[in-house]
């Protein structure tokens, strides 16, 4: 059902409609480069490409309101309906966490100018570097899955954010240890740490996002499911050979 | 200017011109006949007219048996063919709809409409004069109810056909059967129409010559015996306009005026009292 | 499409089955216009039937009160339980039948007769009322009609004289006079303005606790807003049914999908 939305008897909606989808794609497009250049500044203690970032935040904000309004518009021009509601909805939603996402990268920015301007230490750099990779992967899948209207691949990226959540603690851990070890770097572990915990929101958004997907395109809520609920419908898809009508 | 513009605009005003002139032509006529009924009626139409009988060349009279003769022929001939045609109107529009039946009688109707009244005058003769030996006021009435029917018809059908099926799903829908509903519901919303229809038909009948020719024929006097001769107003005028008696031919002028100002009285009538009324009754 | 057990939004329990429509069929002379249509519909509910022009709503709204019969052309098959007892056997009583169920057309159709004699017209068909009784009647529908207000000081004046809007809410009303328990609305609202729309979707709200009430729309939006369950027909079918929010966030027929999204079906 990838085009079904641009079937619509009146070619302006269709034109609306696609102009929403392009503008949030074009949003995520420019939330992933944010969030690379954030990490990149910071893993290289770059403060040209960290301010870089801090550039583009300013033009996802703008998307986030532009589409806001897109979404309005759409909800009191147009009614949509069914699949057509869902989409605005899902849209809607997913700007909050493409925002936020954003937000958590300008944090991730902000963190690697201090940290640059400081001694050259790498120390919790291995746990950063390996999360922001992991992490960064769940968004552009997730991008990816609302652009096919993919529903395993957007679970299948929900289902990665444990293992992130889990690599989340394991790095906390180690990062505790080490500032116990070393009590004069604990300003400074406790900035990568913020960082840390940045990324790891940013796994949670793409999470949000990926349910959307999946209430886009199922209108199944499942925000609040079980895990056994979701491996069900997860099963059911591949079942099914993932060829919803 | 655009020309493609200026020929519209000058066909327009063509159109508009032919047309006026059309009407003011067919005005001309009507005014052209009213007023040469008028002055020549007028005179002779006074009080006497309705208390005097016809009279003998070059005497002093009145029209008053024809007068009476013509209201009861006519009168006559709506009571039988008014009721008649509504029912068959009745018929055509709620129960016989789309049947051949209704197709077939409704063509025969419109046969009988644009028969010439003579024929039914001829008719009615060989019918009933012949049959029951003279001719008489009630073979009168028959004639004019014989063309009053079909008027009645097409009129009743055509305005019961106006009244929406969704008010007589309405009203079945409320749990009237059939003949309630045409009694409430369709005679109601038509009833105007219907009576317009019938005084119309009234009116027609009004100046009726040939039919009366062959059935009612005359009478010198005053008569209210409708099983006999009857004086009436068309045969009146008929006979004395081509008299080459001068107050003869001043009655049938004042006849012919009285005539047209009966059917003018009723088209007047209509228009004024029979629109939409401002209140409900 | 795939269904999951996952919550879906819990809905109130649907209450006792009002009507029963089973194998129905029905034919203007030898054209089908409905196939094996089966319903079941709740008492107390708005149930809102939906679908492209001459999909076969309105046809099938003809059948609850019967009031097809009144053409020779058109028959039913199959059976429709009013309470369990089937309206299209021959034995029923066809008056009484419509005397339960009221109906409503597109364009309203006051008859020429006073206010107060159309929305007695019903009941005097019925019952021989004392004038009291037969007074109290007439205001008790006409206020459930939410037009009691506007026409109290006018009772006399015919019903042909009130406006659009006034004229559907009469019919309502003289609907409502025969205490029917089911209402059916064919497009009620289509020749009113929007103001007059609110107030007659307003009054079928209030309605609703007291009959159980069937209406065919084109406006989409309409059944959305007042409807609880909506069926989608399609060509003389039952495409899809179901509570009204699920119909119109998350149909299950891709047919349904395309109609209430406006695609090419």
């Amino acid at each position: 059902m990838t085009d079904e939305y641009k079937l619509h008897i009146s070619k302006r909606f269709n034109r609306d409609l696609v102009a929403l989808v392009n503008q949030l794609l074009q949003m995520g497009g420019l939330v992933e480069q944010q969030l690379k250049i954030a990490t990149d500044a910071l893993l290289n203690s770059d403060t040209e490409l960290a301010k870089e970032a801090k550039v583009l935040e300013d033009k996802v904000d703008e998307f986030d309101v532009m589409l806001g309004e897109s979404c309005t518009h759409m909800l009191v021009l147009r009614q949509p309906a069914a699949s057509d509601l869902r989409m605005t909805l899902a849209i809607n939603k997913c700007v909050s966490d493409l925002e936020r996402i954003g937000d958590e990268a300008n944090k991730i920015a902000s963190m690697a100018i201090t940290l640059a301007a400081e001694e050259e230490s790498t120390d919790g750099y291995v746990e950063v570097r390996h999360i922001s990779q992991q992490v960064m992967s769940m968004l552009h899948d997730v991008l990816n899955a609302f652009t096919r209207q993919d529903v395993s691949m957007a679970l299948a990226v929900k289902s990665r954010d444990e293992q992130v959540d889990m690599e989340y603690r394991s790095a906390m851990r180690t990062l505790i240890t080490f500032m116990m070890e070393e009590p004069r770097k604990i300003s400074r572990v406790l900035n990568i740490i913020w960082v840390l915990r940045a990324l790891e929101r940013i796994g949670d958004h793409a999470c949000n996002i990926a349910e959307q997907v999946v209430y886009m395109v199922e209108g199944s809520d499942i925000r609040h499911a079980t895990k056994e609920e979701i491996k069900a419908l997860f099963n059911q898809l591949s079942d099914t050979d993932i060829k919803p009508e | 200017m655009d020309w493609h513009y200026f020929k519209r605009r000058l066909m327009n005003q063509v159109g508009q011109a032919l047309a006026l002139m059309a009407t003011l032509f067919t005005l001309f006529w009507l005014v052209w006949l009213l007023t040469t009924l008028i002055s020549q009626g007028w005179q002779a139409l006074d009080l006497s007219m309705f208390v005097k009988d016809t009279p003998a060349p070059g005497a002093e009279g009145g029209m008053r048996n024809a007068i009476v003769g013509s209201l009861m022929m006519c009168l006559a001939g709506v009571a039988i063919g008014a009721p008649v045609g509504v029912l068959a109107a009745t018929w055509l529009a709620e129960y016989g709809r789309g049947t051949w039946l209704a197709s077939a009688i409704r063509f025969v109707n419109d046969i009988l409409l644009s028969t010439p009244s003579i024929i039914i005058g001829i008719f009615i003769y060989g019918l009933v004069v012949v049959n029951t030996g003279g001719f008489s006021g009630w073979a009168g009435a028959l004639a004019l109810a014989m063309i009053i029917l079909p008027v009645v018809v097409r009129t009743s059908e055509d305005m019961m056909l106006l009244v929406p099926d969704q008010m007589r799903e309405a009203a079945a829908a409320l749990g009237a059967q059939r003949w309630r509903l045409i009694i409430d519901v369709v005679y109601r919303a038509a009833r105007r129409g219907m009576v317009t229809g019938i005084l119309l038909g009234f009116a027609r009948i009004s100046g009726e010559t040939a039919p009366l020719l062959f059935t009612a024929l005359n009478n010198q006097f005053l008569s209210t015996d409708m099983g006999n001769v009857m004086a009436n107003l068309p045969m009146m005028i008929f006979q004395y306009a081509m008299s080459p008696y001068s107050n003869w031919q001043e009655l049938a002028w004042a006849g012919a005026l009285l005539i047209t100002l009966t059917i003018l009285a009723i088209n007047l009538v209509l228009r004024l009292f029979w629109r939409e009324p401002k209140k409900g009754h | 499409m795939i269904q999951m057990n996952v919550k879906k939004a819990v809905q109130e329990a649907p209450t006792r089955t009002k009507l029963k429509v089973e194998n129905l069929g029905f034919y203007y002379d030898n054209f089908q216009a409905l196939h094996d249509i089966n319903l079941e519909l709740a008492e107390n509910r708005v149930t809102a039937f939906i679908g492209a022009s001459g999909c076969g709503k309105s046809t099938l709204l003809r059948t609850f009160n019967r009031i097809y019969s009144l053409y020779p052309e058109q028959r039913a098959t199959g059976q429709i339980l009013l309470d369990g007892e089937n309206i299209l056997d021959k034995k029923q009583d066809i008056n009484r039948l419509r005397a339960k169920v009221g109906i409503v057309f597109q364009k309203p159709t006051p008859f020429p007769m006073s206010i107060f004699d159309n929305v007695a017209y019903g009941v005097r068909l019925y019952e021989k009322l004392p004038r009291g009784i037969l007074e109290e009647r007439v205001e008790e529908a006409l206020r459930k009609a939410a037009l009691w207000d506007e026409v109290k000081d006018i009772l006399k004046q015919s019903g042909t004289q009130l406006s659009g809007g006034q004229q559907q809410r009469l019919c309502i009303a003289r609907a409502l006079a025969v205490e029917p328990d089911v209402l059916l609305l064919d497009e009620p609202t289509s020749a009113l303005d929007p103001i007059s729309t609110l107030r007659i979707e307003e009054l079928i709200d209030d309605l609703k606790e007291r009959l159980t009430i069937l209406i065919v729309t084109h406006n989409m939006q309409q059944a959305a807003r007042i409807s609880d369950d909506t069926v989608f027909m399609h060509q003389g079918r039952v495409v899809e049914k179901a509570p009204t929010n699920i119909l119109f966030t998350n149909p299950e027929n891709k047919q349904t999908e395309d109609y209430i999204t406006g695609r090419y079906g």
